[in-house]
C-alpha cells in the first residue's frame, strides 16, 4: 500500500495537570473519509487543534505523504495543505462569503488594493460544484449554518487543501442538508483529499466513512473498518461500557396543561396551535428555519407573539418577557448553550439560581445556605459531575452544563419545560442521561416540549410529534405513527418532494 | 460527592478563604510590595499620619471606582463619572452659598447624581446604545451644564458647618474615610450577598443567557449606572466639603483612575468580573503610589511614567497567571 496520506505518530500532549493525549498512532489514506469518534474529553479536539497548528504536540509527529510535518501555527497547518472546518464556525458574519473565503490571505492588486471582483468571482468558482445558490458578494451572517458550512468546505477547496478535517459538521443540519454535505464530502474523498470526520452521529460516520478511529481519555481505542462492525460495537468502545437500549415509556395524561391558539410573529411563526398535556414529551420537528425554534422561544417569552393566544391549566397568560413565562412556570433549554444558556464564570450553583433570585433572598439578601442545599440536591438530582458546585460552569462539560440549565428550570419550580436540541454537542453517555432525565421529568408530571434535528431523538423520546413547516404545524404524527420516513415526508417543502414522496402534499397549506 | 452541604456548613475559615479570592489575595500581595518598598526608601512613610493621609487620598477614587466596578461588571463603562460629580457639587455648592439647609443641598446633590446615572443607563439598557459612547456623549454634556450654570466661576465660601460634616473624624480616621468603608461595604453585600449582585454578574458575563433565565436586564443596568452617578456625587459633596469651594471643571479625568483601580482590582472590562475588595485595593495602591513619589520629591512626569507602568504591570500579571481565556 502506498504512503497514507496523513499520519499521526506517538502524538502526546500534556497540559500542566491534565494528559490530554498519549500515544496517540493512525493514518489515514488519501481519498479516505476517516471517523474519529469519542466522548467529550475523549481527545479528538486536542488531536484536530494540533492538526490544524493551534497546539504543539508534547510529543510525538504528524507526517503527511509520509514526509514529518512541523505545525507550529494556523498559518503552517494550512501551508502544509490542513482544513479545519470548525464545529463553531469560524467567520465574520458582517463580511462577504467571499471576503471570508479569502480571509487573511486577500487576493490583491499591486499588493495594495483588495481584488474584490476576482475574489468574488474565484469563489463563486469554488462554491459551484457545492451550492450554486449561495451568492459571494451577500454577507456571510445572512446565510443559514448548512451553507455557511459549505462556505467553510469551498474555502477548503481554494486553499487547495490535502487533509479537510471536520469537527462535528451536521450539528445543526437537516437531513437533506446533510445529505448535500455527504456528496460534498464524497466530492472531495474523490479528489485525493483525506478526510477526518468527527461526529457524535455514529449513524452518519457509518454512512459515510470507510474506516473510524476511536478514542477515550486521550488514547486510541482501537482504528476500525465500519463494514465490520455494529453501531454498538462502536459505542461500547468509546464509552468502555456496554450502554443499556431504552425504550419509550408514554406519562401523558390528558389533562391540558398548555394550550396554544393561533400564536404567529412578526417573522417565521404563523398560525400555530396545539395543546400540550401534563406528563407530556412533544416532539417538534422540522428543517431548520422551518420556525421551531422561533416558536419555543415564543413560549419562552424571549420573542414576542404578534397575535394568538396561550393558555396554562385554562388560564390565559402574557409572555412579553421570559420573566413572564418563568412566573407561569416555562422555562427554556436554549439550543446554543455557550450563547444562551451559560453565565461561563459563574459557579454551576449562581448558573443555577440565576431564574429563582426571589426564592433564595425573599428578604432581599441571598440565603447562601440554602442555595448551596437546593443546588446540592438539584444537582444530584442531574447527576452533576464533576459534583463541584461553586466551580465555574465553563470548565464543565457540554452535557454537564446542559444537566446545571435543566437543574436552573427545576429549581425555580418550572412545570412546561422547552428543550431546544437538548443534546447538540453532548456526547453519547451524557445525551443518554438526558433522555433519562427527559423522561423522569415527565413521569413527575413536567410537560416538556423537544424540538430537535435529531430525528431519531424525537422518535425516542416524543410521545407525539409535531411537523413545522413554514412556521406553522403541517402534520401530527402519534407516537404509533411516528418513523423518520413519515417525519420528513411532511417536513420537506413541497417543491423538494415533488416526484419523491406523495405524503408531503396533502397535509399543510 | 455526598456530603457537600455538610462541608462547606462546617468550614467558616475555608468558605472565608473562599470568598476572599486569589484575584484579590494577588492584589493585596502588590500593595504590601509597593508599601514594603516605599517603606524602605522614604523616612517616616509607616508613619500613622502618612498611613492615614494615604486612606484620605485614595477615598475619593476608591468611591468613584465602587460604582465604576458595578457598571464594568455588567459589561458597561462610566466615563461620565467626574462631569457628573463637578455637576452635583455646583448645585449642591450653590443651594449651600445660597443658605439652602446643608441635608436638603446634600440631598440635591445626590439627586443629580442619580439623574445624570438614570439618563446613561435608559440610553444603554432600553435605546441601546453603546455604554462607552453614551457616557463619553454625556461627559462633556454634564460638563457642559456644569459650566454653563456657573458660567465657568468656582462657587465659594461653603459654610462652615457643611465643611466640618465632611471634614470630621471618627476613631482617629478622617469621616470621608470611613463614608468610603461604609459605601464598600454595602457594595460588598451587594455584589455578594443580593439578587442584584448575581444580576450583574450574570448581565456582564452573559448578556442572552441572562435573559433567557429571566433576569431584568434593563433594571439591572441602569441601577448601575444611578448607582455610580449617585457615588460620583458623594465623592463630589468630600471633594467640596473639604476645599470649601466647588469649581465647574472638578473631577476632570476621574473616570480614569477610577477604570485604573477597578481594572488593576481584577474587573474585567468584558463584563461579568469584578470585585469590590480588588477595587479598594486597586484605588489604595494608586494613593499610595503618589503619596510615596511625592515624599520622595519624584517629578510629577515620573509619577504619571509609575502610575501607568503599575497599571499596565498588574494586567501582565493577570495575564500570564490566567493564561488564556
Amino acid at each position: 500500500m502506498s504512503v497514507p496520506r496523513l499520519q499521526f505518530e506517538g502524538i502526546s500532549k500534556v497540559f500542566p495537570a491534565v494528559r490530554a493525549l498519549s500515544d496517540v498512532s493512525f493514518s489515514v489514506g488519501a481519498g479516505e473519509i476517516h471517523g474519529l469518534l469519542g466522548e467529550n474529553g475523549a481527545g479528538k479536539s486536542t488531536l484536530l487543534r494540533i492538526l490544524s497548528g493551534v497546539y504543539r504536540p508534547t510529543a510525538g509527529s504528524v507526517l503527511i505523504d509520509g514526509r514529518p510535518v512541523t505545525l507550529n501555527n494556523p498559518v503552517a497547518a494550512r501551508a502544509a495543505g490542513v482544513a479545519m472546518i470548525h464545529q463553531e464556525l469560524q467567520q465574520v458574519p458582517h463580511l462577504s462569503v467571499a471576503q471570508n473565503m479569502f480571509l487573511g490571505h486577500p487576493l490583491t492588486r499591486g499588493g495594495i488594493f483588495v481584488a474584490r471582483r476576482e475574489q468574488e468571482r474565484r469563489a463563486a468558482e469554488a462554491l459551484a460544484a457545492l451550492d450554486p445558490t449561495i451568492d459571494p458578494a451577500v454577507p456571510l451572517g445572512s446565510l443559514k449554518v448548512a451553507q455557511r458550512q459549505i462556505v467553510e468546505i469551498a474555502r477548503a477547496l481554494l486553499d487547495r487543501a490535502r487533509i479537510v478535517a471536520m469537527d462535528e459538521p451536521t450539528s445543526s443540519l437537516t437531513p437533506s442538508e446533510f445529505e448535500r454535505l455527504a456528496e460534498v464530502i464524497a466530492g472531495l474523498a474523490r479528489d485525493d483529499v483525506a478526510v477526518v470526520y468527527v461526529s457524535h452521529k455514529l449513524d452518519e460516520v457509518f454512512g459515510i466513512c470507510q474506516r473510524a478511529t476511536i478514542m477515550r481519555d486521550g488514547v486510541v481505542v482501537g482504528s476500525v473498518d465500519l463494514a465490520q462492525v455494529s453501531e454498538k460495537a462502536v459505542v461500547s468502545m468509546m464509552v468502555g461500557r456496554e450502554l443499556a437500549q431504552e425504550q419509550h415509556r408514554s406519562h401523558a395524561s390528558s389533562e391540558v396543561r398548555l394550550s396554544v391558539r393561533g400564536l404567529a410573529s412578526a417573522t417565521k411563526v404563523r398560525d400555530v396551535s396545539f395543546d400540550l398535556h401534563r406528563g407530556e414529551v412533544l416532539g417538534i420537528a422540522g428543517l431548520v428555519g422551518s420556525g421551531r425554534t422561533e416558536l419555543l422561544r415564543l413560549l419562552a417569552g424571549a420573542d414576542r407573539a404578534s397575535s394568538g393566544r396561550v393558555e396554562i391549566d385554562g388560564k390565559a397568560i402574557k409572555l412579553s418577557s421570559p420573566r413572564d413565562a418563568i412566573a407561569a412556570g416555562i422555562g427554556l433549554v436554549p439550543e446554543e448553550r455557550k450563547r444562551e444558556g451559560i453565565v461561563p464564570l459563574r459557579s454551576i450553583s449562581s448558573n443555577m439560581a440565576l431564574a429563582s433570585m426571589g426564592v433564595f433572598a425573599p428578604r432581599g439578601v441571598i440565603d447562601h445556605a440554602r442555595l448551596k442545599r437546593v443546588a446540592a440536591e438539584k444537582m444530584k438530582r442531574v447527576n452533576l459531575r464533576p459534583f463541584l458546585l461553586d466551580r465555574p460552569i465553563r470548565l464543565f462539560s457540554g452535557g454537564n452544563q446542559q444537566k446545571a440549565i435543566i437543574g436552573r428550570w427545576l429549581a425555580a419550580g418550572t412545570r412546561i419545560l422547552l428543550f431546544d436540541e437538548p443534546t447538540r454537542g453532548i456526547d453519547v453517555g451524557a445525551k443518554a442521561e438526558i433522555y433519562h432525565l427527559i423522561e423522569e421529568l415527565a413521569a413527575e408530571g413536567h410537560s416538556v416540549i423537544v424540538v430537535s434535528s435529531e430525528l431519531p431523538e424525537v422518535i425516542r423520546l416524543a410521545d407525539r410529534v409535531l411537523v413545522v413547516r413554514d412556521g406553522t404545524v403541517a402534520a401530527e404524527l402519534d407516537r404509533a405513527d411516528l418513523s423518520e420516513q413519515a417525519i420528513a415526508a411532511h417536513a420537506i417543502p413541497q417543491s423538494e418532494t415533488q416526484g419523491r414522496q406523495g405524503a408531503g402534499h396533502r397535509v399543510g397549506a | 460527592m455526598t456530603d457537600v452541604t455538610e462541608h462547606t456548613a462546617a468550614r467558616p475559615r475555608a468558605e472565608f478563604l473562599h470568598r476572599f479570592s486569589l484575584r484579590d489575595a494577588g492584589t493585596l500581595i502588590g500593595l504590601v510590595v509597593i508599601l514594603a518598598v516605599f517603606g524602605a526608601l522614604v523616612p517616616g512613610f509607616f508613619a500613622e499620619r502618612n498611613l492615614i493621609n494615604i486612606l484620605q487620598q485614595s477615598s475619593i477614587n476608591a468611591c468613584l471606582a465602587l460604582g465604576m466596578t458595578l457598571v464594568i461588571i455588567s459589561g458597561g463603562i462610566d466615563l461620565s463619572v467626574g462631569p457628573t460629580a463637578a455637576l452635583s457639587a455646583v448645585i449642591s455648592a450653590s443651594m449651600l452659598v445660597a443658605g439652602v439647609p446643608f441635608p436638603l443641598a446634600i440631598a440635591a446633590g445626590f439627586a443629580i447624581g442619580l439623574v445624570c446615572g438614570l439618563l446613561n443607563g435608559v440610553l444603554v439598557a432600553y435605546v441601546g446604545l453603546q455604554p462607552f459612547i453614551v457616557t463619553l456623549g454625556t461627559l462633556s454634556t454634564y460638563r457642559a451644564l456644569a459650566l454653563i450654570y456657573t458660567g465657568g466661576n468656582p462657587v465659594l465660601g461653603l459654610p462652615a458647618g457643611f465643611r466640618a460634616i465632611f471634614n470630621g473624624s471618627l476613631f482617629g480616621l478622617p469621616l470621608a474615610v470611613i463614608i468610603v468603608a461604609v459605601v464598600a461595604l454595602i457594595a460588598w453585600i451587594i455584589l455578594k450577598k443580593t439578587p442584584f449582585g448575581e444580576y450583574l454578574l450574570a448581565v456582564g458575563g452573559n448578556e442572552e443567557a441572562a435573559y433567557i433565565a429571566g433576569v431584568p436586564i434593563a433594571r439591572t443596568k441602569i441601577a448601575a449606572y444611578m448607582i455610580s452617578g449617585l457615588l460620583a456625587a458623594l465623592a463630589a459633596q468630600i471633594l467640596i466639603g473639604r476645599l470649601g469651594a466647588a469649581e465647574p471643571i472638578l473631577g476632570n479625568l476621574w473616570e480614569l483612575d477610577a477604570i485604573a483601580a477597578a481594572a488593576i482590582g481584577g474587573a474585567s472590562l468584558m463584563g461579568g468580573k469584578g470585585s469590590v475588595v480588588g477595587t479598594i485595593l486597586g484605588a489604595v495602591i494608586l494613593g499610595t503610589m503618589r503619596n510615596g513619589l511625592t515624599l520622595m520629591n519624584v517629578q510629577s512626569f515620573y509619577q504619571l511614567l509609575a502610575t501607568g507602568l503599575i497599571i499596565l504591570a498588574a494586567m501582565l500579571i493577570d495575564r500570564v497567571t490566567r493564561g488564556r481565556g
